[in-house]
């Protein structure tokens, strides 16, 4: 190909191990300026750590780095950022006690001539930066009151700031909402243009032909294949990262749907101590019937967290109007002890910091809601306790050596299927589940909608919120779209796409052919 | 490129077709070698006892050719010696497993000593109530402070840290400033009941002191709690994730008032044997038993961040320390110089927690 520059980067033979797993194996990698290079292959398939390998931070590696055609040895974290390599890591990387601005500053502090901190400067040039990315946000915000997807957005602009030639982007979608990808993608010209090259890792197939030129797909640490991104359809792509062909990710529910689980009419939370980073229900009308998963979508912000944390009784406190009420009881659940106890489940957004106990078991995460109704005059019989998470990570299909490793060292989907395994053992009659696929691989996802396919089959019913809009139309039978805290459309996946979804959710008036025949049962809710 | 990516790709499914699923979990099976590494540190703290028994054995003085330190009522001095603060390191245990502290206990094992004496000899109190009353006392107390930690979300450090201030300030008030001395006579009204002088007795021809045997049903039934109940599943997922606690349905509030509840008690249970031994309820005793109580949960390999740790390394840490004083003052080694030691010990089993092999991985 090019052979006549050199690229900006490249890498040769690489190769790592941890103990006896071998992460990379002999893998040669480039990235030449101006381009996009997506990275692919499962959790554990060793992105990651030639990621790591390239910005520094491992470095006891075999195999060799040139940086325009210069070999180059990193010792350090900092020697790669010398050299202009920037990272956006998966794990957000901010200080939540400080600014906006702070944070972006963070170790380069402007000095003023007095050699104080100069504030005032920091802050202009971090909204400047922000509004490159396209975030509107104040500079002198608290991290700690963003949203994750806000934080993400200001990790990517603190990577910015570094004015890289070669910025390593990892999963930076996660925790996006669809139109703050958009922002995203046109950063990312923005920087092609301008010659940066740019390593991109993600799970969603769909971005990778959007914003790709090159797709490489890793599988047990070894490069498996190499695509033209522009080319590559998602059947091609999962099937090098799994190594066989992946079915129908999708499951299509064909559960007969019975009574109303879950009625929520026209509910209002009026919180006591209102925070502008929250959206609480503002106007919410939409039920669930038993076999039925209803998706709810909607832009980062539209209150889909919210509503899932009202409903299971840990959202904001505060009044009430309008009803909510679970098998035809009117309820209103103080704690998630007592939702549970209704029969509600719920699987949060961040199972790290939300769902598990990482460095403990995986059989002491599964059996954690239900240890009560296994103990016998406040004992709990081992057997039991063992026979019961042994029955749902099969269930479930977890994947793991023992049943009392940490649920740490489990792969990420494999963590997600602890958490939704613990919900299940509940036996609840409404599932509420908070971007359950988000982070997780390909294969896992799909397992995922398998298992709430079956939950819905058993009779759940399920109320499912994702920001990825292709698996809210593959998976639900109904999607609820939100804005600004208030339902207000619902739409009948059958006969709409993700095109509807996302001008629903966008609020941009655009006519949605199924609604405008009235065949979706929605509408405005006043 | 087209064949290039053939070829890769046909090699390494024929290698390995089924492979891809189980090889997910980065972390299959790691070998004995592993599973042995792991055992040594879980049980850091009992092969650290056990070593600091060797060393007993080696640097003992003896006499007449016996070994000072192997002798029958120097071991048992020692265990005597840890059993006060052996009994606050449970509680403690349990304070810390939820990611919490107590820096209350010592002062209530001063206030409690007070009370008991004083109702003992000035209000001339059976032993039997004296006893409860001092025990629902410790009971109240922690509950209190595990109500200000869980329901108003101040930081436990800072609420027993109040705490300490309260119950030093009580046992001053309640004996009026002078320590209560604990004299024993069934007629005299102004005596005690011989029978609490029992718990500064030893048992079985004198030899196990029951202040001891206190301490170890204690640890027992403590152990044996953390082991089998549903309650103690709860402590630990406390400790390990509050939030996903919280939201699995363990009713988070209700768990760490009576764990500190628990602690109260324990520190109350400690006040008495302390002033058992000592025939004395002393207001000003029980100063820095808090930190000698820390010091034993952390050699016992508890994480101070909770959700991991055993009472049984506890109670292992608590011996370590009292074997430990024991060597020392037998070698003549002043106790400036063995606080000492003791620091550099604490320090070391912090140290080797930090380099437990990581049992987490992304």
């Amino acid at each position: 190909m090019d052979d006549d520059v050199s690229p900006l980067v490249e890498m040769t033979s690489i190769s790592k191990s941890y103990g006896g797993v071998q992460a990379c194996r002999d893998i040669d990698f480039t990235v030449r300026a101006g381009e996009v290079h997506a990275l692919l292959g499962e959790n554990g398939a060793g992105k990651s750590t030639l990621m790591k390998v390239l910005s520094g931070e491992v470095v006891d590696h075999q195999g060799e780095i040139f940086i325009e055609g210069a070999r180059i040895r990193f010792n350090r974290p900092i020697d790669a950022q010398r050299a202009g390599i920037a990272m956006i890591h998966q794990e957000l990387d901010l200080v939540p006690a400080l600014s906006i601005a702070e944070n972006i500053f963070l170790g380069k502090e402007l000095k003023t001539r007095a050699g104080t901190v100069d504030k005032r400067r920091m802050i202009r040039q971090t909204g400047e930066l922000l509004e490159r990315t396209g975030v509107a946000l104040d500079p002198r915000r608290l991290v700690e009151e963003l949203r994750t997807g806000e934080q993400q957005l200001v990790t990517i602009a603190k990577a910015l700031s570094l004015d890289a030639r070669v910025l390593i982007m990892d999963e930076p979608t996660s925790a996006l909402s669809s139109h703050e990808v958009e922002q995203l993608f046109e950063v990312i010209s923005e920087l092609r243009a301008s010659g940066v090259g740019m390593v991109y890792i993600s799970h969603r197939m769909e971005e990778i032909g959007r914003v790709a030129d090159r797709a490489t797909v890793l599988r047990n640490g070894s490069v498996v294949a190499e695509f033209d991104a522009r080319e590559l359809t998602a059947a091609q792509a999962s099937e090098a990262m799994v190594g066989r062909p992946v079915q129908t990710l999708f499951h299509t529910s064909t559960a007969a749907t019975g009574d109303e689980v879950l009625v929520v009419n026209d509910l209002h939370v009026h919180p006591k101590h209102p925070s502008p980073g929250r959206r609480d229900p503002n106007g919410i009308t939409l039920s669930v019937r038993a076999g039925e998963i209803v998706g709810l979508a909607g832009l980062l912000g539209a209150g889909r967290t919210e509503l899932l944390e009202t409903l299971y009784g840990i959202g904001s406190p505060g009044s009430w109007s309008g009803e909510v009420s679970l098998r035809g009881k009117r309820i209103r659940p103080r704690g998630a002890r007592r939702a549970l106890r209704m029969g509600m489940a719920f699987v949060p957004e961040d199972r790290r910091i939300a769902g598990l106990a990482l460095e403990h078991s995986v059989l002491a995460n599964t059996v954690l809601s239900i240890v009560d109704r296994l103990a016998v005059a406040g004992a709990v019989p081992r057997g039991r306790e063992r026979d019961a998470a042994q029955r749902s990570v099969e269930e479930l299909g977890v994947k793991l050596g023992s049943i009392n490793d940490p649920v740490g060292s489990l792969s990420g989907g494999n963590q997600q299927k602890v958490v939704l395994g613990r919900g299940m053992l509940t036996d609840p009659v409404l599932l509420l589940l908070d971007e359950p696929t988000r982070g997780v691989d390909v294969g896992a996802k799909a397992e995922i909608y398998r298992l709430l396919g079956e939950a819905a089959k058993r009779g759940v019913g399920v109320l499912f919120a994702s920001s990825e809009l292709a698996e809210l139309v593959g998976v639900c039978d109904r999607v609820i779209v939100l804005r600004d805290g208030r339902s207000v459309r619902e739409l009948n996946t059958s006969e709409v796409g993700e095109a509807d979804l996302l001008a629903a959710s966008m609020g941009e008036g655009m006519v949605v052919d199924a609604l405008a025949n009235g065949e979706a049962n929605g509408g405005e809710v006043a | 490129m087209s064949s290039d990516k053939g070829d890769v790709t046909t090699t390494d499914s024929a290698e390995e077709p089924d492979e891809v699923q189980a090889a997910t979990p980065v972390k299959g099976g790691g070998g004995g070698r592993k599973n042995v590494v792991a055992t040594l540190f879980r049980f850091q703290s009992l092969f650290g006892l056990a070593l600091v028994f060797i060393a007993g054995v080696i640097f003992s003085p003896n006499v007449n050719g016996e070994l000072i330190f192997l002798g029958v009522n120097n071991l048992f001095d020692i265990v005597r010696s840890v059993s006060e603060i052996g009994i606050l390191a449970v509680g403690m245990t349990l304070v810390i497993l939820i990611g919490g502290i107590d820096l209350s206990v010592g002062s209530m094992l001063g206030f409690s000593s007070v009370v008991v004496a004083v109702l003992l000899v000035n209000e001339n109190w059976g032993v039997g109530p004296a006893v409860v009353v001092v025990l629902i006392l410790g009971l109240a107390f922690g509950a209190l402070q595990g109500a200000l930690v869980a329901s108003f979300g101040i930081q436990a450090f800072i609420v027993t840290l109040a705490g300490m201030q309260v119950a030093r300030g009580l046992a001053r008030i309640t004996s009026g400033g002078q320590g209560v001395q604990i004299s024993y006579g069934n007629d005299d009204p102004s005596k005690a009941p011989e029978v609490f002088s029992l718990i500064g007795e030893r048992t079985f021809n004198g030899v196990v002191p029951i202040s001891t045997l206190i301490f170890a049903a204690v640890a027992a039934l403590a152990i044996m709690a953390l082991r089998v109940t549903s309650f103690s599943r709860h402590v630990y997922a406390i400790g390990g994730n509050e939030k996903a606690a919280r939201l699995s349905g363990v009713p988070v509030m209700r768990v760490k008032i009576i764990v500190f509840a628990i602690c109260g008690l324990c520190a109350a249970l400690a006040g008495i044997v302390h002033a058992g031994y000592l025939n004395f309820g002393g207001p000003n005793d029980g100063t820095m038993f808090e930190l000698k109580a820390i010091a034993a949960v952390v050699i016992g390999g508890t994480s101070l961040m909770g959700g991991r740790g055993t009472v049984l390394g506890t109670v292992a840490g608590a011996l370590l320390v009292g074997m430990l004083e024991n060597i020392l003052g037998l070698n003549n080694i002043k106790s400036d110089w063995q606080s000492i030691i003791i620091g550099l010990v604490i320090v070391l089993a912090a140290g080797l927690q930090r380099i437990r092999p990581a049992s987490v991985s992304s």
